[in-house]
């Protein structure tokens, strides 16, 4: 792998310009070569595009990436987890056992007031052949359970919201490391020329704790960081040429920056900037491709209604069906935040019809994607994954109204698609839900599940910062077969 | 250790067995034969021991190398013993005469030698190197970098190349010493300055401007992770820009830079520490604050004394020191213990606000306190009083104290770090987790390093090169080497600065001039900037390295820019040492013939074209558009942002766009929001100050294209040098000055063509002022305008 920005890869692309193409070579040589991007792409091409395609470690199972990011930790025992014992010792105080060298959020009232066990008020049906058990708040997901692999034992280390979501994305609780979209950019590089590999979308009513650093590219490079995409007006900071200033007009500026660029490539011979050319390029090339990828108006009527999209709503299943069009165009790695799942039972956040209300939001949508992706056939390519930053207590948390706290023994995701089995129910919980009794899957382990289904090895997916070869699983993570199809 | 190979360079000055035996001992053979195992009963980790021999007798006969058992094992020349090392690759033969030529100059070594265990090279204190005297042919002008480089290019059949051309030379001088290009005047005054000495004024001049303070602040603001925010996931503002005034007024003050990691560190501890010594210890204040409902604050608490561990070891000694947090290092020297016993120094702190009210905000304050005392006066008076209406009035006159009270007058603060009355206990973190408790520590350096020397009579701890002088008594040579508190017994902040100062420090010196080199070459001479240690890349010039290090912490008398500043730890000094060599000045161009002999210029035959870093991106289209509000200081300001950027955060902040002449001031002065930073900052790689940023990447990418091409602030400042162009020269040179504004130089006959062309296009179009906005645009957008080349 590539190290530094000013490394071997640099260095050979250098060499490779100057054997190719001599300092010797004139002008209109270099400008012809220049306005042919295939050629362009076959010489100064992987300094040009720091997200031109790369080989992997071995075959992909899954080549792009759509991560349903459910922000706040959802309630994994109202929704997946079905505990018939914990409704029947609803209320009683959690034995001690189960609390013994714990930590949790909120910790002093955690334990001034020792939590009592809450069963969920939710009806729980198993679904498909599979047989999974689905809470009546995710109708449309209990139709999807038979192209699902779903993991009841996820394990975290983290049980604030922002480190935790950190930890979910980069493998560390420390700001400043690389996302997993960066590492897999970073790792396979992008299918699309006109459009940025790691894109983020999102919804609910705020942005997910934490910011931008969720989807930073840390020590990585610049290229490889997510590009926030909006669905509502401008998609891209800065796309959109300024007001006042005609396309004819954009376009005659562009054409004479390159042309004075390449003037001064000519001159200094710093492939560097060949690359600058390239990426004005791009630049101009995402002004007209990413709008069109935002644009929702080719999409027949019966796929906005699988979707439950309304018509200029910003929503999540509006963004699920983005995701799609991005995938489609290439886009590797398609991340959507949802807010606000946090559920303490304070105000905006109760499991009674607050959580109703954001499970109503993303169930229709979610399913409806996987529906899509497999009857376009783009499910076998794509890997679906959905899950929070970590779950929830199977203990009450009584403010306004019930709730329960943040969990990181063990919660519920979702994967379907590339590389996984449909139909599949990973891990097993205690009778209270609280921890794995089977198959624990730790956050490390599934990212580099996520790493192998993508043809990568996480082991061998390094950078070099400060001194050190770092990696996505630190130095951690054991692959998780059983969930391979 | 790869350092070895070109340590032979060293071979001509004669056999220093400490510098040039001493390691190849202790690299290929103590392993084997040294104090854990003696094999065959031979020690050579002590010239003594080597000497004396093992078993079967002495391995070295002084005066006679070929006799000499040692050598010939090395030389597999001996009958019974095998070569060695032992099934390792053989010594070379440079190796081996350098062992010979030590043994037949008699094999001398110090009496009073340490046992040798397996030193990297960063961890033996720098010595003066002599400078070579071949590799150039009489320099114009006689600079030692020179002189190091070019025995390097020698050796490899390199010629370096030309000087650059002037107008290219001047604004490289202007961009790295201030970071703002030079005006048209400027380079009209240096063409026009025939005197020999013309550049060196011009440098002068830079060093001298207030805005190489803002400039070399900037680089420091990124070590110590400066931001205006706290950072995690509420990320509030905070106030702590009067530390980043300070550290721009150290760099314009050339405050000598022992003293200025001493303030920092713990200026809070310094005898009678002044105000501007409390407000310089804001550097272990960058950290961030989490502020996010439910969390254990303890264990954030640990967690930012953590990062002043390890920016500490980071910022200073170019030492992965974080990695021993959780375990040993893996690599380097370093126990997890001492990691801890580095975490004891910093973790007796408390984190207060200190506030620094300007004269018109004390006037407020002093008429706010009258006030409350004025209604305390009267409700006191109220006390004893039995007239009617009197609990109706002292009811009011509460109300009204507590309203006054409440709007107490904000006045201008910064955080500071302060000593605490009642230590904490410092113990291991099991496997680096805070709730895991290990054994308890107290505070000392790594023993690795030169440890702190005897503690003196007067209670004070001895530097380590002051022990080592065996001084009686410490001669403070500045404000800041005034003596540590006297009551204390276990050593603090103030001694561990000290001592990352102390010259026997074989670290401190040489990361920070690596540091610098690496501002105006784009990489340093230790490539791995923030990796002294064994995993690290070696130095590309090793005794260029030591030399600059020497000179740097104490300046030859005979030095070749000897100037009114001769003071030890002058960052100018070296400023000015590295800019006037001939390395700094040659061409940036590309040369075929480097290509295959040195394809990304580590031997600086040429100098390297660098893409300017964020701020200054900004800058440069403000100082060409005639916009740019030079003034320095002051609270961050809010330039204008596109929409939405703010809604990237948990908390929906506002940023309400600075009006007057804070809209146009330089980018470092832009409020730094850690959760969104301003997006034409973090597009061209900014930092994140998340954690100490020592070498910022330069990518290249298409959102910087789309941030020079239609960000609204951008567009602005096309639109402003647009009509500055139109106002400042007539039609005829309007083409010639934008371009100068922008590139510093003519445009080329074929770039003038095409911008006529592209004028001739636009104006067909539009009117003539449409052109030249578009004209102005495209020059703001090319790459030369946001390079140094």
């Amino acid at each position: 792998m590539n190290s530094a920005p000013q490394s071997p890869l640099h260095a050979l692309t250098r060499r490779h310009f100057f054997s190719r193409c001599g300092l010797g070579l004139g002008s209109i040589a270099l400008a012809s070569l220049m306005d042919r991007p295939q050629l362009l792409g076959a010489t100064a091409g992987s300094a040009s595009h720091p997200l031109a395609p790369k080989a992997t470690h071995f075959p992909a199972r899954a080549k792009n990436v759509i991560y349903l990011f459910m922000a706040g930790g959802p309630s994994q025992l109202d929704l997946f987890d079905h505990k018939p014992r914990l409704n029947a010792l609803n209320g009683q105080p959690i034995p001690d056992s189960y609390l013994e060298g714990k930590r949790f959020a909120f910790m002093d009232s955690s334990f001034k007031n020792k939590s009592t066990l809450l069963g969920s008020k939710r009806a729980f049906r198993q679904h498909g052949e599979s047989g999974m058990w689905v809470s009546e708040l995710f109708p449309h997901t209990a139709g999807i359970v038979d192209d699902v692999t779903f993991i009841r034992t996820v394990a975290t280390n983290v049980f604030n919201h922002a480190p935790a979501k950190l930890f979910m994305n980069t493998g560390s609780s420390q700001f400043g490391r690389p996302s997993m979209g960066a590492w897999v950019t970073y790792g396979i590089g992008s299918a699309a020329d006109n459009l940025p590999g790691f894109v983020v979308l999102q919804s609910g009513p705020r942005g997910p704790r934490g910011g931008a650093v969720n989807w930073g590219s840390g020590f990585l490079p610049t290229s490889y960081q997510g590009v926030p995409l909006r669905g509502q007006g401008e998609p891209i900071l800065n796309l959109t040429t300024p007001e006042g200033i005609s396309d004819e007009r954009q376009h005659r500026a562009i054409a004479a920056v390159k042309d004075l660029n390449l003037q001064r490539l000519v001159e200094t011979g710093d492939p560097e900037i060949a690359t600058r050319i390239a990426a004005y390029e791009m630049a101009y090339r995402m002004q007209t491709s990413a709008p069109e990828a935002m644009d929702l108006a080719g999409e027949s009527d019966a796929t906005l209604k699988l979707y439950g999209i309304e018509k200029d709503k910003p929503s999540f299943a509006r963004n699920c069906l983005l995701a799609r069009r991005l995938i489609e165009r290439g886009v590797r790695f398609v991340q959507l935040y949802h807010t606000n799942w946090d559920s303490h039972g304070g105000p905006g956040e109760n499991l009674e019809n607050d959580f109703e209300k954001v499970c109503h939001q993303v169930d229709q949508g979610q399913a409806a994607l996987v529906k899509d992706l497999k009857s376009r056939g783009l499910l076998d390519d794509t890997l679906v994954i959905w899950g929070g930053e970590f779950g929830r207590t199977p203990m009450g948390e009584s403010r306004e109204k019930t709730g329960r706290n943040h969990h990181i023994e063990a919660t519920t995701m979702w994967l379907a698609g590339g590389g996984v089995k449909s139909g599949y129910i990973l891990g097993e919980t205690d009778e209270l839900g609280f921890s794995p009794v089977a198959d624990r899957v730790h956050v490390h382990d599934l990212h580099a599940t996520i790493l192998h289904l993508l043809g990568l090895d996480h082991k061998r997916l390094t950078f070099r910062f400060q001194g050190r070869d770092f990696r996505l699983t630190d130095v951690h993570g054991e692959l998780v077969t059983k969930l391979m199809s | 250790m790869m350092l070895l190979a070109s340590l032979g360079a060293w071979s001509a000055f004669g056999a220093d067995y400490l510098r040039e035996v001493k390691p190849l001992l202790t690299e290929h053979c103590v392993t084997c034969h040294g104090s854990e195992q003696a094999k065959g009963g031979l020690r050579l980790d002590t010239a003594a021991h080597a000497l004396k021999g093992g078993d079967g007798g002495s391995s070295v006969v002084p005066g006679r190398a070929t006799e000499s058992v040692l050598v010939q094992v090395l030389e597999d020349r001996h009958g019974e013993i095998s070569r060695m090392p032992y099934k390792k690759p053989p010594l070379t033969a440079e190796q081996i005469a350098r062992i010979r030529t030590w043994i037949d100059a008699g094999a001398p070594a110090p009496a009073d030698e340490v046992p040798g265990r397996k030193v990297h090279w960063a961890f033996v204190a720098p010595k003066r190197t002599e400078v070579p005297a071949t590799g150039i042919q009489k320099p114009e002008r006689g600079n030692p970098i020179d002189a190091f480089i070019r025995a390097r290019l020698g050796r490899e059949g390199i010629v370096p190349s030309p000087e650059a051309d002037r107008v290219t030379l001047l604004r490289r001088v202007h961009l790295d010493l201030t970071g703002l290009p030079p005006t048209p005047a400027q380079v009209d005054a240096f063409l026009a300055d025939s005197r020999p000495d013309a550049y060196e004024r011009v440098v002068e001049d830079l060093l001298a401007s207030p805005h190489h303070g803002e400039r070399w602040a900037r680089w420091w603001l990124d070590v110590a992770r400066y931001a205006d925010s706290n950072g995690y996931s509420i990320d509030a503002p905070r106030s702590i820009w009067p530390w980043r005034d300070w550290v721009i007024g150290a760099f314009n003050t050339d405050k000598p830079f022992d003293e200025f990691v001493i303030e920092q560190l713990a200026g809070d501890l310094l005898p009678n520490a002044t105000l501007a010594q409390r407000i310089a210890t804001g550097f272990h204040r960058n950290t961030q604050i989490n502020e996010e409902g439910g969390i254990d604050p303890e264990q954030f608490r640990i967690e930012s004394v953590i990062d002043r561990v390890n920016t500490t070891g980071t910022a200073f000694l170019g030492l992965t020191v974080g990695c021993a947090q959780c375990h040993d290092h893996k690599f380097d020297p370093l126990s997890q213990r001492e990691y801890f016993q580095l975490y004891a120094f910093f973790n007796q702190q408390d984190e207060p606000n200190l506030e620094l009210p300007t004269p018109e905000q004390q006037t407020a304050r002093d008429a706010h306190a009258a006030k409350v005392k004025e209604l305390e006066a009267q409700l006191a008076a109220l006390k004893d009083s039995t007239e009617d209406g009197t609990e109706k009035r002292q009811a009011e006159l509460k109300r009204e104290l507590e309203r006054v009270r409440r709007n107490r007058p904000r006045v201008h603060s910064t955080m500071v770090l302060a000593e605490r009355q009642a230590p904490r206990e410092c113990y291991v973190f099991i496997k680096g987790d805070f709730t895991r408790r290990g054994a308890d520590v107290s505070p000392t350096t790594p023993a690795v390093l030169p440890a702190f020397g005897v503690r003196r009579q007067d209670g004070a701890l001895a530097s380590p090169a002051e022990a080592s002088r065996r001084e009686s008594a410490e001669t403070p040579r500045s404000q800041s080497g005034g003596m540590p508190p006297q009551s204390k017994t276990a050593p603090n902040r103030l001694d561990l600065a000290r001592w990352l100062v102390d010259p026997a420090n074989p670290l401190t010196a040489r990361v920070t001039v690596n540091r610098v080199w690496q501002q105006y070459f784009g990489r340093g001479l230790v490539e791995t900037e923030n990796d002294f240690g064994t995993q690290g890349s070696p130095p590309t010039h090793p005794e260029l390295l030591d030399w600059l290090a020497c000179e740097f912490v104490e300046p030859s008398a005979d030095a070749p820019v000897a100037s009114a500043n001769s003071q030890g730890w002058s960052l100018k000094r070296l400023h000015r040492l590295i800019v006037t060599s001939a390395t700094y000045r040659q061409s940036s161009k590309a040369r075929p013939d480097l290509a295959e002999k040195d394809p990304t210029n580590k031997l600086l035959a040429r100098q390297n074209r660098l893409r300017l870093d964020a701020e200054i991106v900004r800058d440069v289209a403000l100082a060409a558009s005639g916009r740019l509000n030079p003034a320095i200081g002051g609270p961050s300001v809010f330039p204008p942002q596109p929409d939405g950027v703010m809604s990237l955060g948990q908390s929906n902040r506002e940023w309400k766009a600075s009006a007057g002449g804070d809209r146009f001031r330089r980018g470092l002065y832009s409020f730094f929001w850690r959760a969104t930073p301003h997006p034409a900052l973090a597009v061209f790689d900014a930092p994140d100050a998340f954690s100490a940023c020592t070498r910022r990447l330069r990518s290249n990418t298409p959102l910087q294209a789309l941030t020079l091409l239609n960000d609204a602030a951008f567009v602005e400042h096309a639109d402003a040098l647009a009509q500055r162009i139109q106002a400042e020269a007539p039609e005829t040179q309007r083409l010639d000055f934008g371009f100068r504004l922008c590139t510093g130089r003519p445009p080329q006959p074929a770039e003038r063509e095409r911008l006529r062309r592209l004028l001739d296009e636009e104006t067909r179009e539009g009117d003539r002022a449409k052109a030249w906005q578009t004209f102005a645009r495209v020059l703001l957008n090319l790459d030369e305008t946001i390079t140094r080349e």
